[in-house]
């Protein structure tokens, strides 16, 4: 039996003697029941409120003294963005140390050469292969940049949601936070295109750019 | 008079690692007067302060975006014929339109190679020249 039909049974003495009070046409009685039924109305909705504030207050604590979710907003969120960090100083140190090598080593090429009294065309052919190589080597550092960018802009999610994490730890303390509205454009850009997530209206390489200012008259 | 090889670069970007790539490679290409500057901030009183004749600049920087950097050049009596090569992983059609209209001279998307960096300068360079003879 669902709650409106158990109201109904409860109530329904109540409207019978109401029909009663009105064919006999007796107004006071009909006034005493009218307050009953109304007493009786308001004392549903308040055991209905304290039902539903229990529910309330039971789901926030869960939330609350969930250990696994505390730890999130507390420490595993600050850890990965400290990770992240970690990641960046790491390609940072070893992309830097290997552009220090590849300066040493466009030099040593030079050396060699100059070390043979008449190079001959194989050993110019190859040290200019070399210095290609070299060249390439120090172009494909470029992902330190690229991938810095990215993992910037995970670093900067963790802490937003870190942040969206506590303040809801907060709500249960009566301390609420607001949420930042999401900028519709970011004015200080996209970073690299990642495959696989949303990345709009990107271009696919160099000769789209080229297309594309070519068609603005650049 | 200048010769081209005797430029002032200044190179912008908050990534050391791209801006000694794109140092060595100008450096390569028999460039030997660049300068550095790790955010459109702290690039822009470098510009009015020195004599500069080609600024390369990385659009997502923390401070001031490379797009900024451009408009405040644009904007500024003594700066505004200066080329501006954006050099950026920044993709987005609506990006490179915005960046055209506000005055670049060139745009590299990065990942990039020696040749289309050297391809894109000398085509700004030419059509410099083309434009003051």
């Amino acid at each position: 039996m669902d709650t409106a039909q158990r109201n109904l049974e409860r109530l329904r003495p109540l409207i019978v003697r109401l029909t009663a009070a009105v064919a006999a046409n007796d107004a006071s009685q009909l006034e005493r029941l009218l307050d009953d039924l109304g007493e009786a109305r308001r004392k549903d909705l308040v055991s209905e409120l304290r039902r539903l504030t229990l529910q309330v207050r039971s789901a926030l604590e869960t939330f609350q003294f969930d250990e696994r979710f505390a730890a999130f907003a507390g420490k595993d969120m600050p850890h990965a963005r400290q990770r992240l960090a970690h990641v960046m100083t790491l390609t940072d140190e070893a992309a830097h140390q290997t552009m220090g090598l590849i300066e040493q080593s466009g030099p040593l090429v030079d050396v060699l050469v100059a070390s043979h009294t008449s190079p001959g065309p194989e050993l110019s052919s190859a040290a200019a292969q070399l210095r290609r190589n070299l060249s390439e080597m120090l172009l494909a550092q470029g992902y330190q940049d690229l991938t810095g960018q990215i993992v910037r802009s995970v670093i900067k999610l963790v802490g937003e949601v870190e942040e969206a994490l506590s303040g809801l730890t907060g709500l249960t303390e009566g301390t609420p936070t607001q949420a930042a509205d999401a900028p519709a454009f970011n004015a200080n850009g996209y970073g690299p295109v990642v495959p696989g997530v949303e990345h709009g209206s990107a271009v696919g390489s160099q000769h789209d750019v080229d297309a594309l200012l070519s068609g603005l008259g650049l | 008079m200048t010769t081209p090889n005797s430029l002032r670069f200044l190179v912008v970007d908050d990534f050391s690692t791209m801006r000694r790539i794109i140092k060595n490679l100008l450096e390569g290409l028999g460039y030997q007067d660049i300068v550095e500057a790790d955010d459109g901030k702290t690039a822009l009183p470098m510009l009015q302060s020195g004599k500069f004749d080609f600024v390369i600049t990385d659009w997502n920087m923390p401070l001031m975006p490379g797009l900024e950097l451009l408009k405040a050049i644009r904007a500024d009596a003594n700066l505004k014929h200066l080329p501006v090569l954006m050099v950026t992983a920044e993709a987005q059609r609506e990006q490179i339109v915005e960046a055209a209209q506000a005055g670049v001279s060139g745009y590299v998307v990065k990942p990039f190679t020696a040749d289309v960096l050297q391809q894109k300068l000398q085509k700004i360079l030419q059509s410099r020249a083309a434009a003051a003879s």
